[in-house]
């Protein structure tokens, strides 16, 4: 009886601190998400950034990536449109009959890479995503729509904290008042004081996290998107390549973090070499046909790249 | 450029990031490689005889041929979709023949 007392009594006090939370603090309890896109807008605001990363802030502006939702000629949001038409609600066990079904685990299908932070964020959000979506196409709403879908992004924060580590439990989980770069430190910024080393900003693995290794199967419906992730693990980097995403993409041709593609002409030149020679001979065809004169193209593509082109 | 399967399942090729998964075949240049083509385009000829040999007579002695390497999504050169094309390179060439 002693016995049973002495365990029922370390049992108590051992209770609160088995409720105690898991040390994820990336992780935001539900009652502390974004409920509206504005919310979350303010949640992962970089304004601040801009006073001291002024150039750099300017060069993210200019990226695809500060358009991830609204995307270059609004085409990422009309694939998010069709991705709900002609995706979710033809399939018979998304729960997604109308647009008005749609959550925020639909909405993942495209938003794991193109705008994480939307886990910080309630099923509100995703349905005025969706509202805007398709508000792009009533002239009535269409501003307003523009303007909403171009607030939520990719931006600082995402690539300097919330994506800053891969192997959380051997490096950490992304602290909240830390932002990630080469450096540890402190920062000068109220909200971000702490200045911490990201092990993998240089490496390719960073931007592998979305820039596809093929489908998501993690996902109960798996989306695809780019591959480019994959064909440099398995392609690039067996044919002898060393060299990484950043190397290309901000540092050999000075581009910065507008970290373009084939919309610079910079690196559309410098992405294939195109060589092309040609001469005429008369060749012997065949008995019926006889002797014709041929023209000879031979055409030379050679891919400069890390990864297949084009990608897709 | 990649041709992913339709939810990885079958023959037919998928369509937007909801229904691509896997790959049939990709067709994208490989990187670090380098792709050979050859075409071979036969100059406009008359058919003539020589003794007992059939022979072509070229009707012109020089042909430009105009080589185009694009990347087109959407399938238009023109128009508003036209926008996301890549690549775009463009060389001629003056074939002679005697």
């Amino acid at each position: 009886m002693r016995c049973f007392k002495l365990v029922v009594v370390l049992a108590c006090l051992g209770w609160p601190f088995i409720l105690l939370p898991c040390p994820d603090v990336h992780a935001a309890s539900p009652s502390k998400r974004a409920t509206t896109i504005d919310e979350l807008a303010a949640k992962y605001d970089v304004s601040s950034c801009k006073e001291c990363h002024e150039e750099i802030y300017e060069q993210w502006e200019a990226s695809a990536h500060s358009k991830s939702i609204f995307g270059v000629g609004a085409r990422t949001a009309a694939t998010i449109g069709t991705t709900i038409t002609k995706g979710l609600m033809t399939w018979p066990y998304s729960g997604v009959e109308k647009p008005e079904d749609v959550k925020l685990k639909h909405l993942m299908l495209c938003t794991k890479c193109h705008l994480p932070q939307l886990e910080d964020a309630t099923d509100d959000v995703a349905q005025e995503i969706v509202k805007a979506v398709f508000g792009l196409w009533e002239k009535e709403i269409k501003k307003e729509s523009v303007e909403k879908l171009k607030k939520i992004n990719i931006n600082c924060l995402i690539c300097h904290q919330t994506k800053a580590i891969t192997h959380k439990w051997a490096q950490g989980f992304p602290q909240r008042d830390a932002v990630y770069g080469t450096q540890e430190g402190a920062h000068d910024d109220e909200k971000y004081p702490v200045m911490k080393k990201s092990e993998i900003l240089h490496e390719s693995v960073f931007c592998g996290q979305c820039h596809g290794l093929g489908p998501n199967l993690e996902f109960e419906e798996p989306s695809q998107c780019p591959t480019a992730y994959g064909s440099y693990l398995f392609a690039y980097i067996p044919e002898g390549g060393h060299e990484t995403c950043q190397s290309c993409h901000i540092r050999k041709f000075n581009k910065g973090h507008v970290m373009p593609a084939y919309r610079d002409a910079d690196m559309a030149e410098a992405a294939v070499s195109f060589e092309v020679n040609a001469f005429g001979y008369y060749w012997r065809k065949n008995k019926l046909e006889g002797v014709i004169p041929l023209a000879v193209v031979r055409v030379e593509m050679t891919n400069k790249t890390g990864h297949g082109i084009p990608d897709g | 450029m990649p041709a992913p399967g339709r939810f990885a399942c079958g023959e037919q090729m998928g369509r937007g990031p909801y229904e691509k998964a896997g790959l049939i075949r990709d067709t994208a240049l490989p990187p670090h490689r380098t792709v050979v083509e050859t075409f071979e385009i036969p100059f406009p000829y008359e058919k003539t005889e020589q003794g007992k040999e059939i022979y072509g007579k070229p009707l012109f002695k020089a042909m430009d041929i105009v080589v185009e390497l694009w990347y087109v999504p959407f399938g238009e050169t023109e128009g508003p979709a036209a926008r996301w094309n890549q690549l775009e390179r463009k060389e001629t060439k003056r074939v002679t023949i005697d």
